[in-house]
């Protein structure tokens, strides 16, 4: 009899701490919406958002836009729907987005946009973006350097509506068109694509087969253009790329790709929820809605270091 | 300043329609429009003078002191000799002054750089960039009137910030001499940021004299 009082005592308890475990109301909703997952960089944001929403208390809603404007804007949609207190948002397009950001806005729904900048100010509560161009500029000098500031090379360009793409293919040129000896011989859009990379660096290469280097602008254009590279038998090709994935720090530590430049996506996307969440407390955004985080360069000296998209000291 | 430069981002995000109100020629693609609308070179030029020297002159204080400083506290230094309100994650950059000995130089690469003994030892103790190519945006990011939030976007930040390195290759270094500088004096008004790596500090100049030769 003792016993089964014990017994439903301890039941009593254990109900009891279930109950306060999960309050009446569900958690707060912060919805998360980045480009496909299939590029790891924005997996890597994705998931460290949601892991920091997750440990200040939020439910998340991870929502892939796939670099679709329209349906950026349904996914806005069900974010309002769904009542969520906050968007972290990696946009599908400088322009194409504003008015989806908006939206959000005039919903009472405010947007912590990272990685990529809108074209407008006083729309998002928050813009964290890389310092793309100080990171084009890094990546570049290390490729003059790496080329001896002469010789032929390919650009690999990425998705023209990303206004990131045209920011580092500038911060490249502002660099490597420094040095006349530098000869640019192709400049295509791989769409920030392995497999466009891989064919279009097939096709390049047809028609120029002396290459010395090619920069790109991402890891996983550079990691497409350097399988097409090693294919025909060109691997001692100078790559450089930028984002600083495991795939390229793993090619780099194997003597593959020479270069890359960090992102600190993983970072960058805890920080933006990090502000969502004093922003739905208080009631205060960040005093500087755009703020840019600075890029570091990976070389074979500093890439066993790297895990996705953090450097470890 | 910074009135005229919001009303030509206003008439380049605009486009076409607003720009009579700003009084900049009218073309026709995209691109083009931006150039026109948003003259980074000339915002450089027309502040240089007038804003960009004195404010340097006024931040700066000698290598020795500042990087004493640095050192002891970045902080502290940076807002002292550089721009307090910069973005929390960059590095603190500072304005400085070398008075001292040129001990090295490069002047092969088309970056090319001196090198500047400040304490009379023979030995380097910092490294200046000599142009043309200049490497960076030191030079805007020490200054604390300009601010991220009043561009369009990263791009023309970063235009304008390459527009501070342009100005001084045209208007500075392309003038000074090339050849057989050990030896010579420099006295450098610079900005630079700290670096971890093991390389020299690396000033971008704002004005420099080189002595003759000794």
């Amino acid at each position: 009899m003792k016993l089964t009082r014990r017994t439903t005592l301890v039941a009593f308890a254990a109900l009891l701490s279930i109950g306060t475990a999960m309050p009446a109301y569900a958690a707060d909703l912060i919805a998360i919406i980045t480009p496909s997952h299939d590029n790891p960089f924005f997996k890597a944001e994705a998931v460290g958002a949601e892991a920091k929403a997750k440990e200040l208390g939020y439910e998340a809603l991870v929502l892939v836009h796939d670099d679709d404007a329209n349906k950026q804007s349904e996914l806005i949609d069900t974010a309002i729907g769904r009542g969520a207190k906050a968007i972290i948002l990696d946009n599908a397009g400088a322009d194409a987005s504003v008015a989806a950001v908006q939206k959000a806005k005039d919903a009472g729904i405010p947007s912590f946009l990272i990685d990529r900048e809108i074209n407008a100010t006083g729309v998002a509560a928050a813009q964290i973006v890389s310092n793309n161009y100080q990171g084009a500029q890094l990546g570049a000098q290390e490729f003059v350097k790496l080329m001896g500031e002469a010789g032929n090379y390919v650009e690999l360009i990425g998705k023209e509506s990303d206004t990131n793409a045209g920011i580092r293919s500038k911060g490249y040129h502002d660099v490597i068109d420094e040095f006349p000896d530098l000869k640019m011989v192709a400049a295509q859009s791989a769409n920030w694509s392995q497999t466009e990379a891989y064919s279009k660096m097939e096709s390049i290469l047809q028609a120029n087969p002396d290459i010395k280097g090619v920069i790109s602008g991402n890891d996983t254009m550079a990691m497409g253009a350097y399988a097409a590279l090693v294919a025909a038998g060109k691997g001692d090709v100078i790559v450089v790329g930028f984002d600083g994935s495991n795939d390229v720090r793993d090619s780099i530590n194997s003597g593959g790709i020479k270069a890359t430049v960090l992102q600190p996506a993983y970072a960058q996307a805890q920080m933006a929820v990090e502000q969502a969440d004093a922003y739905i407390k208080t009631g205060k955004a960040p005093a500087e809605e755009k703020q840019l985080m600075d890029c570091v360069l990976i070389t074979a000296e500093n890439a066993p270091n790297l895990e996705t998209f953090a450097l470890k000291n | 300043m910074f009135k005229r430069l919001t009303c030509l981002i206003v008439a380049a995000t605009a486009g076409a329609l607003s720009l009579s109100a700003c009084k900049i020629l009218p073309t026709p693609s995209g691109d083009e429009v931006d150039a026109a609308a948003f003259n980074p070179d000339a915002m450089v030029t027309e502040i240089w003078t007038s804003r960009v020297i004195p404010y340097l002159q006024a931040k700066a204080a000698s290598f020795a002191e500042v990087e004493a400083a640095a050192k002891a506290d970045p902080e502290a230094a940076g807002t002292k000799y550089g721009n307090p309100n910069k973005q929390a994650s960059s590095p603190w950059t500072y304005a400085v002054t070398l008075d001292g000995t040129i001990v090295g130089s490069n002047t092969k690469s088309r970056a090319a750089t001196i090198d500047v003994d400040v304490d009379g030892d023979g030995k380097a103790d910092a490294r200046v960039q000599f142009g043309p190519a200049m490497r960076g945006t030191s030079l805007r990011d020490s200054l604390d009137f300009v601010n991220f939030n009043e561009f369009t976007n990263q791009i023309d930040f970063a235009q304008y910030g390459k527009a501070f390195n342009t100005y001084v290759d045209s208007t500075v270094l392309s003038k000074l001499p090339r050849e057989d500088l050990e030896g010579r004096t420099a006295k450098v008004l610079g900005a630079y940021s700290t670096n971890k790596g093991s390389d020299l500090p690396l000033v971008t100049p704002a004005e420099v004299e080189i002595g003759p030769k000794p």
